[in-house]
């Protein structure tokens, strides 16, 4: 047994070379085993940053990362965290099927001279079954729709055998079904696998409704606690420079945020549904 | 019996009519078979190269290599080198200017194809001045430029035939030994590190592998030529299929029948060689159209069409 946390930031302050000011600076958080924790704020607010962070991506940031005691570059050589991408990133006209992708994930940190054992078969299949891929598993990748690649993407991720499943932006060109069917199967692997989820995206919905706690990036840290406490307020605070673009036509007004006069900012509901008693300062999203 | 015009027979026999040699199939075939060996094995690797260079569309990537040996040739003929010592110069030159093209364009401070333009136009213009320079230097025969742009058969040797042959193994075992990372990184590059796999260093590799590739291929098809060698059988294996094993296994079949059937078709015409084996391979691309439009019928777009265009 152990008490490590999943991922464990703490005063992590990170500024891109050539850049003015840092993208994150003095982020504390943790996240614990188990936990399914989603990062939410504005383009631009440091979220991607984290992830790349927790992944081992970037070096040269102050603080301290730990991904289950170890630091950030060793648990990403071990496979520690499964990484599901923003769809967009791969090459879909490549001539392999959905099984072959989930098969790179299993096989990526593979020495060259083994060949794909029955196990790592297994692994694929169940991972495969896992997500609900099985019945275009066989299909050339650039030939299913966005949800479906979005499953065969996690099953990529999962069948590297990860302790925690790091999503970036996991909604992003998805349907509002494919949204729906995304929390569900979400769920089921949390259920199922127990593993940590760390998800980074700007839509409060996705955030709100699968996530145990939640973290706003703006730069800084500004709430990290369960979605119950997530308030206008907070959500006024986290995306005054990006309010338009992160909450769509859901409506819950909340100008009377002290911090942002005019701001008409539109919050959902952890249900997605339209919260129209937010205009009381004490609604909760 | 065939005409042989005496400026591409410098190894033929001296058995002359009309100003043009004359040679036997038996002794064309003596003749070319260094350039024929040569040819199979330059078939096999510009032919696993080429499905990778297509996804990646690297085909821009693959003419400022192919130019960049002007640069590498021009030193050589400044330093008075031999066969051997051309080819090593040349392929390093190449390799080196892959690689800076490669770590410029990951910098994002320039696009990959103002840097790809600006290396190849210097290449050249250093190759130029450097070629003139020896020429002043060193007085002696000017350069074969036909051959140097399109290719010669007869000017692969055994030695050439073996180096052919000791790359293509070598990018062989090299991609079979680095398939799972390899393979990887040209599905999913942006993901490719956070998987473990070293992006970086397979985007490298890649480069120096065509490098080579290149300057193998450049001696059969030229440095204009050469590039097409890595572009139209993987162009045309990804129109085929949309499976892996079959497309680099189409890939090389079209690329040996190209190569071959080009070889064939310059014995027959009397052509240079280069340019027979590319109108073959293009002959290829273009009857496999009817396969993208069956395919692709809203826009007879595909995998070929992005990367040729």
């Amino acid at each position: 047994m152990t008490d490590h946390a999943a991922v464990e930031f703490q005063h992590v302050s990170y500024t891109y070379p050539g850049a003015d000011a840092p993208a994150i600076e003095d982020v504390t958080l943790r996240v614990e085993p188990g936990e399914r924790l989603g990062v939410l704020g504005p383009n631009g607010g440091g979220k991607s940053t984290l992830i790349k962070i927790a992944l081992g991506l970037l070096r040269g940031y102050s603080g301290r990362v730990l991904v289950h005691g170890q630091p950030p570059e060793r648990a990403r050589r071990s496979g520690i965290i499964g990484y599901v991408p923003q769809r967009c990133e791969a090459a879909l006209m490549f001539p392999i099927s959905v099984r072959q992708v989930v098969e790179m994930g299993a096989v990526a940190r593979q020495k060259p001279w083994r060949t794909t054992s029955d196990e790592v078969r297994d692994r694929v299949q169940r991972c495969i079954e896992l997500v609900g891929a099985g019945a275009f598993v066989d299909k050339p990748i650039g030939e299913i729709s966005g949800g479906q690649l979005q499953r065969a993407m996690i099953a990529r991720a999962l069948a590297a055998n990860p302790k925690i499943l790091a999503l970036d932006e996991p909604t992003v060109g998805i349907d509002a079904v494919g949204q729906r069917g995304f929390a569900e199967l979400l769920d089921t692997l949390h259920e199922e696998l127990k593993l940590s989820i760390l998800i980074v995206s700007h839509d409060v919905r996705v955030v709100a409704a699968g996530c145990d706690r939640v973290a706003c990036m703006a730069r800084t840290l500004h709430f990290h606690d369960a979605p119950g406490g997530l308030t206008p307020q907070v959500l006024a605070e986290v995306f005054r420079h990006d309010v338009s673009s992160v909450f769509g036509d859901l409506h819950i007004d909340a100008h009377a945020a002290d911090d942002c006069p005019g701001d008409h900012v539109h919050a959902p509901t952890a249900s997605g549904a339209r919260n129209e008693g937010a205009d009381d300062h004490e609604g909760r999203v | 019996m065939r005409r042989l015009h005496p400026a591409r027979a410098t190894r033929a026999p001296t058995t002359t009519r009309g100003g043009y040699e004359r040679v036997s199939i038996g002794e064309y075939i003596r003749l070319f078979s260094d350039g024929l060996v040569a040819g199979v094995a330059v078939a096999i690797l510009c032919a696993v190269l080429s499905v990778l260079v297509v996804l990646k569309r690297l085909a821009f990537m693959g003419q400022g290599i192919s130019h960049s040996a002007f640069g590498g040739i021009g030193i050589s003929m400044l330093l008075g080198l031999g066969a051997a010592g051309t080819f090593g110069v040349v392929a390093g030159f190449c390799v080196l200017m892959g690689l800076c093209i490669a770590w410029i364009a990951d910098r994002r401070t320039t696009s990959a194809d103002t840097v790809i333009g600006v290396f190849l136009v210097g290449s050249m213009a250093l190759g130029a001045i450097l070629v003139s320079i020896s020429v002043r230097v060193r007085p002696g025969p000017a350069p074969g430029w036909e051959d140097l742009l399109f290719g010669s058969l007869l000017a692969v040797g055994p030695a050439d035939a073996a180096i052919a042959w000791i790359v293509c193994a070598a990018v062989l075992v090299t991609m079979v030994w680095t398939r799972r990372p390899l393979l990887f990184w040209a599905f999913d590059e942006a993901s490719s590190e956070a998987f473990g796999v070293p992006g970086q260093r397979m985007k490298f590799l890649l480069m120096a592998m065509l490098a080579v590739a290149i300057v193998v291929a450049m001696k059969l098809a030229g440095v204009v030529l050469a590039t097409a060698l890595l572009v139209l059988p993987g162009a045309t294996a990804l129109r085929l299929s949309r499976r892996i094993v079959p497309v680099f296994a189409i890939s090389i079949l079209v690329s040996l029948i190209g190569v071959l059937g080009g070889l064939a078709a310059s014995f027959r015409l009397d052509l240079p060689p280069g340019a027979c084996v590319v109108a073959a391979l293009v002959l290829f691309f273009a009857a496999t159209w009817p396969v993208e439009r069956l395919r692709h019928p809203a826009t007879g777009r595909g995998v070929g069409a992005d990367a040729a265009g």
